[in-house]
């Protein structure tokens, strides 16, 4: 068991943490800046991107378990487009008769994509990659459907979808970062009781029935649990890809593959990256920001590949 | 007399056009090493899987009852099932890092209370016993991936073990270890039958199968042939049915005297 390497790696995590949130205050267009800007601007920024990178590396970590496939993460299989396309769509027709405003919305996008990903899923058979494809053909029709309703109905237009297609933390506000956090922490909890069932799914269905999980309704409640976690994040800051994906392979090489230890851990280390992401996409262009998605990417596709032709190896 | 350990009483499942099994019946006391024989695709998987409750019998055309000490097996929930029978099929793979120690955790997932709960001391301990009895204790750090397949197939077993079920199904789960490791498997098996465990084995093997099995079922185009003692059950007629096309031999083995079979 590889305890002595866990505890390492949540010390390190809190550290790291630490350093890189205080680096998010100091760093900015503003070099010198007063008070007024590190509390109102850069303190929401900086937690809105801590919690929205722990949802994102949670979710990623409970898509790769739930559908067997260490390939899985909101981006890759569509489910932050259609979180995204839910959330433009409900901003513009003001539907924003959930509790929490546009996230409402958001969620009914991710269910509805994640619920097409899991009938594929029944039909694909395991370790296949249809479902994957599946994935990425959704996040084209998402993404693509997101610039088409900008287009037609924001004054700021394509400019518009900029922010829901690369992922952007500057609307950070810190009364939308309450509830972008306790409902973060929320989700996380409930998907973290579920940690057993998410071990034995790694195994493949046929296992995880035999060990005494019942896969189908296992299955659908994770998928209902990880859409609201993703309509969560992905209503307040875009579309930020890699997260899922880096965050939980990393992590597990700390604190072995079962859930109970892996995901508090991925939540850590989650808003680790994505705070230094930001971070690093605000001041790395000078006067020029760039969407932290931009960066997520440029890092996370090598990390895509370098997965899956390990995962070719095994096969 | 006491309802049997295991009864699988008129099972009958239908895959889409295909009558896979066909009104199977069959008792299993405790104690007992019950092995299937059949051909290719004479349902003896199905069979297994169909105990182990991975496949249901929901589907037109399916229909039969098992049960466990009179107990509807089909009934229990999912996590009541996996404490009464532990299923090793197919081969213990994962497309994550799971090490050897975690998979066999995995079965005392059916035990774990809370929702909450990390594995305790004793699911650890018990995981410990399993893997040191199935010879891969020294195998628990390795991941699933870095293992031979018949090193794989000792984590599987010790995985079933670590259910704490009384019953075990085996299917092909002994088929890719060395001649060292089925030996010592072969005894340890009987070990666990005498315990009071009930093991019913699905092999290729023929006579790797009646070295180790008591009694026997046969199978084909999923219905039953015969059933018996496996010294009664293995006979020049039964084979020649089984496997018509293949000129075979029957000789006692010189030693234990169980009935082994040959090109001839």
């Amino acid at each position: 068991m590889p305890n002595r390497s866990t505890a390492r790696a949540v010390v390190l995590g809190f550290v790291a943490w630490a350093v890189v949130f205080a680096l998010a205050l100091q760093m900015g267009a503003i070099p010198d800046a007063d008070l007024q800007i590190v509390t109102q601007i850069r303190l929401p920024r900086a937690l809105l991107a801590s919690f929205v990178g722990m949802g994102l590396a949670v979710s990623g970590a409970a898509l790769q378990a739930l559908f067997t496939n260490p390939l899985c993460e909101p981006y890759t299989l569509g489910v932050s487009s259609g979180a995204a396309l839910g959330a433009v769509i409900g901003t513009t027709l003001r539907l924003d008769w959930i509790v929490s405003g546009i996230a409402g919305t958001a969620f009914v996008g991710a269910l509805l994509f994640a619920g097409i990903l899991y009938l594929v899923s029944l039909h694909s058979g395991r370790g296949n990659m249809i479902l994957l494809l599946a994935g990425v053909l959704l996040g084209f029709v998402g993404s693509s459907l997101v610039a088409l309703w900008m287009a037609f109905s924001d004054a700021s237009g394509v400019q518009g979808a900029m922010f829901w297609l690369m992922g952007d933390l500057s609307r950070a506000r810190l009364s939308g970062g309450v509830f972008t956090a306790g409902a973060v922490l929320s989700l996380t909890l409930l998907i973290w009781r579920r940690s057993h069932e998410l071990d034995a799914l790694l195994m493949g269905e046929e296992d995880a029935m035999a060990l005494g999980i019942p896969v189908r309704t296992a299955r659908k409640k994770l998928i209902f649990l990880t859409s609201l976690l993703v309509g969560v994040c992905v209503s307040a800051a875009g579309m930020i890809g890699f997260i899922g994906l880096v965050v939980p392979h990393f992590v597990r090489r700390f604190a072995g593959a079962l859930h109970m230890t892996l995901l508090p851990l991925a939540a850590l280390w989650g808003a680790v990256v994505l705070t230094a992401a930001d971070a690093i996409g605000r001041t790395v262009g000078g006067a020029q920001e760039l969407p932290v998605g931009v960066i997520t990417a440029l890092v996370g596709a090598p990390v895509f590949l370098w997965i899956m032709l390990r995962k070719r190896e095994i096969a | 007399m006491s309802a049997p350990m295991l009864g699988v009483y008129g099972v009958s499942y239908r895959y889409g056009e295909r009558q896979v099994l066909d009104e199977v019946s069959f008792e299993l006391e405790e104690g007992e090493i019950h092995s299937l024989f059949g051909p290719n695709g004479s349902g003896k998987s199905t069979l297994l899987k169909i105990i182990a409750g991975v496949i249901a019998l929901d589907a037109p055309g399916s229909s039969g009852q098992i049960r466990h000490r009179g107990t509807d097996l089909l009934a229990l929930t999912p996590l009541e099932r996996a404490r009464v029978v532990a299923y090793v099929g197919g081969d213990l793979r994962a497309d994550f890092p799971v090490t050897a120690l975690e998979a066999v955790l995995l079965g005392r997932i059916c035990h774990s209370g809370g929702m909450f709960q990390q594995f305790s001391a004793q699911d650890r301990q018990v995981a410990r016993e399993a893997m040191e009895r199935c010879l891969c204790w020294g195998l628990r750090d390795r991941e699933l991936a870095t293992l031979s397949g018949g090193e794989r197939q000792l984590v599987a077993v010790a995985r079933a073990l670590a259910q704490g079920s009384r019953l075990l199904l085996l299917d092909e789960a002994l088929s890719r270890m060395d001649l060292n490791h089925q030996a010592q498997m072969g005894a340890v098996l009987k070990a666990l039958a005498s315990e009071g465990r009930a093991i019913i084995l699905v092999s290729h093997d023929v006579n790797l199968a009646s070295e180790w099995a008591a009694s026997g079922l046969l199978l084909k185009n999923g219905r039953r042939l015969g059933a018996g003692p496996i010294r009664e059950l293995l006979t020049r007629e039964t084979i020649q049915k089984l496997y018509p096309g293949a000129e075979l031999v029957i000789c006692p083995h010189p030693v234990s005297g169980a009935p082994k079979i040959f090109f001839s």
